[in-house]
Protein backbone atom coordinates (compact mmCIF):
# COMPACT_ATOMS: atom_id res chain seq x y z
CA UNK A 1 0.00 0.00 0.00
CA UNK A 2 2.83 2.33 0.93
CA UNK A 3 4.59 1.60 -2.33
CA UNK A 4 1.49 2.46 -4.29
CA UNK A 5 1.09 5.65 -2.33
CA UNK A 6 4.71 6.56 -2.94
CA UNK A 7 4.36 5.92 -6.68
CA UNK A 8 1.15 7.97 -6.80
CA UNK A 9 2.82 10.88 -4.97
CA UNK A 10 5.83 10.69 -7.32
CA UNK A 11 3.58 10.82 -10.33
CA UNK A 12 1.63 13.75 -8.92
CA UNK A 13 4.78 15.69 -8.10
CA UNK A 14 6.52 15.10 -11.41
CA UNK A 15 3.36 15.41 -13.48
CA UNK A 16 3.64 19.20 -13.73
CA UNK A 17 7.10 18.99 -15.16
CA UNK A 18 6.18 16.65 -18.01
CA UNK A 19 6.43 18.62 -21.22
CA UNK A 20 6.81 21.81 -19.21
CA UNK A 21 10.38 22.73 -20.02
CA UNK A 22 10.71 26.34 -20.94
CA UNK A 23 11.88 27.04 -24.43
CA UNK A 24 14.67 29.44 -25.15
CA UNK A 25 13.48 32.35 -27.23
CA UNK A 26 15.94 34.01 -29.54
CA UNK A 27 15.09 37.48 -30.74
CA UNK A 28 16.77 38.82 -33.83
CA UNK A 29 16.45 42.57 -34.19
CA UNK A 30 17.52 43.92 -37.54
CA UNK A 31 19.77 46.90 -37.07
CA UNK A 32 19.54 49.12 -40.17
CA UNK A 33 22.79 50.22 -41.76
CA UNK A 34 23.85 53.73 -40.89
CA UNK A 35 23.01 56.32 -43.50
CA UNK A 36 25.95 57.68 -45.45
CA UNK A 37 24.16 61.00 -45.72
CA UNK A 38 26.73 62.90 -47.75
CA UNK A 39 25.68 66.42 -48.64
CA UNK A 40 25.14 67.04 -52.33
CA UNK A 41 28.25 68.39 -54.11
CA UNK A 42 28.70 72.14 -54.03
CA UNK A 43 27.44 73.87 -57.15
CA UNK A 44 29.98 75.29 -59.57
CA UNK A 45 30.50 79.00 -59.94
CA UNK A 46 32.14 79.59 -63.27
CA UNK A 47 34.12 82.65 -64.23
CA UNK A 48 33.05 84.65 -67.22
CA UNK A 49 35.21 84.63 -70.30
CA UNK A 50 35.12 86.73 -73.42
CA UNK A 51 35.22 85.43 -76.94
CA UNK A 52 36.90 87.56 -79.57
CA UNK A 53 36.20 86.92 -83.22
CA UNK A 54 39.17 87.62 -85.37
CA UNK A 55 39.00 87.71 -89.17
CA UNK A 56 41.52 88.73 -91.80
CA UNK A 57 39.77 92.10 -91.93
CA UNK A 58 39.75 93.01 -88.23
CA UNK A 59 42.95 91.26 -87.09
CA UNK A 60 45.08 94.40 -86.88
CA UNK A 61 42.33 96.31 -85.07
CA UNK A 62 41.83 93.51 -82.56
CA UNK A 63 45.54 93.24 -81.74
CA UNK A 64 45.83 97.02 -81.47
CA UNK A 65 42.92 97.05 -79.00
CA UNK A 66 44.53 94.31 -76.95
CA UNK A 67 47.78 96.25 -76.75
CA UNK A 68 45.90 99.40 -75.79
CA UNK A 69 44.23 97.52 -72.97
CA UNK A 70 47.59 96.22 -71.78
CA UNK A 71 46.79 92.65 -72.74
CA UNK A 72 49.40 90.49 -74.47
CA UNK A 73 48.61 90.64 -78.19
CA UNK A 74 48.14 86.95 -78.54
CA UNK A 75 44.98 84.91 -79.10
CA UNK A 76 44.31 81.20 -78.85
CA UNK A 77 42.23 80.41 -81.88
CA UNK A 78 39.60 78.01 -83.06
CA UNK A 79 38.08 77.66 -86.51
CA UNK A 80 34.32 78.04 -86.82
CA UNK A 81 33.98 74.24 -87.09
CA UNK A 82 36.07 73.66 -83.99
CA UNK A 83 34.04 76.26 -82.12
CA UNK A 84 30.94 74.18 -82.90
CA UNK A 85 32.73 71.06 -81.68
CA UNK A 86 33.70 72.86 -78.47
CA UNK A 87 30.10 73.98 -77.94
CA UNK A 88 28.87 70.41 -78.43
CA UNK A 89 31.54 69.02 -76.12
CA UNK A 90 30.60 71.46 -73.37
CA UNK A 91 26.92 70.62 -73.84
CA UNK A 92 27.77 66.93 -73.41
CA UNK A 93 29.86 67.59 -70.30
CA UNK A 94 26.99 69.60 -68.84
CA UNK A 95 24.54 66.82 -69.63
CA UNK A 96 26.76 64.20 -68.04
CA UNK A 97 27.07 66.40 -64.95
CA UNK A 98 23.32 66.79 -64.79
CA UNK A 99 22.76 63.08 -65.30
CA UNK A 100 25.25 62.14 -62.57
CA UNK A 101 23.78 64.63 -60.13
CA UNK A 102 20.32 63.36 -60.92
CA UNK A 103 21.37 59.76 -60.37
CA UNK A 104 22.92 60.71 -57.05
CA UNK A 105 19.70 62.42 -55.99
CA UNK A 106 17.63 59.40 -57.01
CA UNK A 107 19.91 57.02 -55.13
CA UNK A 108 19.70 59.22 -52.05
CA UNK A 109 15.92 59.38 -52.31
CA UNK A 110 15.68 55.61 -52.71
CA UNK A 111 18.20 54.39 -50.18
CA UNK A 112 18.15 57.25 -47.69
CA UNK A 113 14.57 58.51 -47.65
CA UNK A 114 13.70 61.27 -45.25
CA UNK A 115 11.56 60.26 -42.28
CA UNK A 116 8.41 61.77 -43.80
CA UNK A 117 8.66 59.70 -47.00
CA UNK B 1 -6.78 -3.24 -3.31
CA UNK B 2 -6.61 -3.71 -7.08
CA UNK B 3 -9.44 -1.26 -7.49
CA UNK B 4 -7.56 1.32 -5.44
CA UNK B 5 -4.43 0.89 -7.58
CA UNK B 6 -6.46 1.20 -10.77
CA UNK B 7 -8.21 4.27 -9.40
CA UNK B 8 -5.01 6.02 -8.42
CA UNK B 9 -3.30 5.12 -11.70
CA UNK B 10 -6.34 6.27 -13.59
CA UNK B 11 -6.42 9.62 -11.79
CA UNK B 12 -2.68 10.08 -12.31
CA UNK B 13 -2.98 9.18 -15.98
CA UNK B 14 -5.86 11.59 -16.42
CA UNK B 15 -3.83 14.30 -14.71
CA UNK B 16 -0.87 13.70 -16.99
CA UNK B 17 -3.11 13.68 -20.03
CA UNK B 18 -4.72 16.97 -19.04
CA UNK B 19 -1.31 18.50 -18.52
CA UNK B 20 -0.17 17.25 -21.90
CA UNK B 21 -3.26 18.76 -23.45
CA UNK B 22 -2.51 22.07 -21.76
CA UNK B 23 1.06 21.99 -23.01
CA UNK B 24 -0.14 21.16 -26.52
CA UNK B 25 -2.64 23.96 -26.32
CA UNK B 26 0.04 26.42 -25.28
CA UNK B 27 2.30 25.26 -28.11
CA UNK B 28 -0.52 25.58 -30.63
CA UNK B 29 -1.34 29.06 -29.36
CA UNK B 30 2.29 30.06 -29.67
CA UNK B 31 2.43 28.59 -33.18
CA UNK B 32 -0.74 30.43 -34.14
CA UNK B 33 0.72 33.69 -32.86
CA UNK B 34 3.95 33.08 -34.77
CA UNK B 35 2.06 32.32 -37.97
CA UNK B 36 -0.06 35.43 -37.62
CA UNK B 37 3.05 37.53 -37.00
CA UNK B 38 4.75 35.94 -40.01
CA UNK B 39 1.75 36.74 -42.22
CA UNK B 40 1.73 40.37 -41.03
CA UNK B 41 5.45 40.62 -41.68
CA UNK B 42 5.09 39.07 -45.11
CA UNK B 43 2.32 41.52 -45.93
CA UNK B 44 4.55 44.37 -44.83
CA UNK B 45 7.38 43.08 -47.00
CA UNK B 46 5.04 42.76 -49.99
CA UNK B 47 3.75 46.27 -49.45
CA UNK B 48 7.30 47.62 -49.21
CA UNK B 49 8.23 45.75 -52.39
CA UNK B 50 5.27 47.30 -54.15
CA UNK B 51 6.36 50.76 -53.00
CA UNK B 52 9.93 50.04 -54.12
CA UNK B 53 8.82 48.93 -57.58
CA UNK B 54 6.72 52.08 -57.97
CA UNK B 55 9.67 54.22 -56.88
CA UNK B 56 12.00 52.43 -59.31
CA UNK B 57 9.54 52.87 -62.17
CA UNK B 58 9.11 56.56 -61.39
CA UNK B 59 12.84 57.05 -61.17
CA UNK B 60 13.41 55.29 -64.50
CA UNK B 61 10.72 57.39 -66.10
CA UNK B 62 12.33 60.56 -64.79
CA UNK B 63 15.75 59.56 -66.11
CA UNK B 64 14.33 58.65 -69.51
CA UNK B 65 12.66 62.06 -69.74
CA UNK B 66 15.97 63.65 -68.81
CA UNK B 67 17.91 61.70 -71.45
CA UNK B 68 15.35 62.66 -74.09
CA UNK B 69 15.75 66.29 -73.06
CA UNK B 70 19.52 65.92 -73.55
CA UNK B 71 19.04 64.65 -77.08
CA UNK B 72 16.72 67.53 -77.89
CA UNK B 73 19.14 70.09 -76.42
CA UNK B 74 21.97 68.77 -78.60
CA UNK B 75 19.74 68.79 -81.67
CA UNK B 76 18.73 72.38 -80.90
CA UNK B 77 22.38 73.34 -80.54
CA UNK B 78 23.19 71.81 -83.94
CA UNK B 79 20.18 73.59 -85.43
CA UNK B 80 21.43 76.93 -84.18
CA UNK B 81 24.69 76.43 -86.06
CA UNK B 82 23.29 74.92 -89.26
CA UNK B 83 19.70 76.21 -89.54
CA UNK B 84 18.82 77.07 -93.17
CA UNK B 85 22.35 76.24 -94.38
CA UNK B 86 23.71 78.74 -91.91
CA UNK B 87 27.51 79.01 -91.95
CA UNK B 88 28.67 80.55 -88.72
CA UNK B 89 32.13 81.22 -90.17
CA UNK B 90 30.80 83.26 -93.07
CA UNK B 91 28.39 85.08 -90.79
CA UNK B 92 31.27 85.97 -88.47
CA UNK B 93 33.21 87.45 -91.38
CA UNK B 94 30.23 89.51 -92.56
CA UNK B 95 28.86 90.58 -89.18
CA UNK B 96 31.80 90.19 -86.82
CA UNK B 97 30.52 92.44 -84.02
CA UNK B 98 27.02 90.94 -83.94
CA UNK B 99 28.24 87.34 -83.98
CA UNK B 100 30.79 88.13 -81.27
CA UNK B 101 27.98 89.44 -79.06
CA UNK B 102 25.83 86.39 -79.81
CA UNK B 103 28.69 84.00 -79.07
CA UNK B 104 29.55 85.73 -75.82
CA UNK B 105 25.93 85.65 -74.74
CA UNK B 106 25.71 81.98 -75.72
CA UNK B 107 28.89 81.23 -73.78
CA UNK B 108 27.50 82.96 -70.72
CA UNK B 109 24.25 81.00 -71.01
CA UNK B 110 26.13 77.74 -71.49
CA UNK B 111 28.23 78.45 -68.39
CA UNK B 112 25.06 79.11 -66.42
CA UNK B 113 23.70 75.76 -67.65
CA UNK B 114 26.80 74.03 -66.26
CA UNK B 115 26.32 75.78 -62.91
CA UNK B 116 22.70 74.66 -62.79
CA UNK B 117 23.62 71.11 -63.80
CA UNK B 118 26.08 71.01 -60.93
CA UNK B 119 23.26 71.83 -58.51
CA UNK B 120 23.15 75.65 -58.37
CA UNK B 121 19.89 77.23 -57.22
CA UNK B 122 17.67 78.87 -59.83
CA UNK B 123 17.28 82.62 -59.74
CA UNK B 124 13.83 84.21 -59.50
CA UNK B 125 14.08 85.37 -63.11
CA UNK B 126 14.92 81.86 -64.31
CA UNK B 127 11.97 80.39 -62.46
CA UNK B 128 9.56 83.06 -63.66
CA UNK B 129 10.65 82.90 -67.30
CA UNK B 130 7.78 81.75 -69.50
CA UNK B 131 8.51 83.65 -72.71
CA UNK B 132 11.03 82.62 -75.34
CA UNK B 133 12.77 85.98 -74.95
CA UNK B 134 13.29 85.35 -71.23
CA UNK B 135 14.69 81.84 -71.29
CA UNK B 136 18.17 80.40 -71.46
CA UNK B 137 18.10 78.86 -74.95
CA UNK B 138 21.11 76.65 -74.23
CA UNK B 139 19.20 74.49 -71.75
CA UNK B 140 15.59 75.68 -71.31
CA UNK B 141 14.41 72.45 -69.66
CA UNK B 142 17.06 72.80 -66.99
CA UNK B 143 17.19 76.55 -66.56
CA UNK B 144 13.54 77.50 -66.97
CA UNK B 145 11.28 74.80 -65.55
CA UNK B 146 8.14 76.90 -66.06
CA UNK B 147 8.75 77.52 -69.74
CA UNK B 148 6.50 75.48 -72.02
CA UNK B 149 7.67 75.41 -75.58
CA UNK B 150 5.03 76.20 -78.16
CA UNK B 151 4.78 73.24 -80.57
Amino acid sequence: MNKILAIAIMILLTGCSIGGEKRIKIFSVEEPRQKLDYPMPTALQLEELKWIIITSKNAEEVFAKLEEAGIDPVLFGLTDKDYQVLARNFAQIRQKLQETNNLLEEYKKYYEPKEKE
Amino acid sequence: MAIAIMLITGIAGAGIYVMKLRADNATLKANQFKLETAITEQNKVLEQQKKDFTAILESNKKLNVLINTFKKDLQDLDKRFTKKDRDIGKLAIDRTGAIERIINKGGKNAARCIELASGAEHTEAELKATLKSEINPECPALANPNFVEYQ
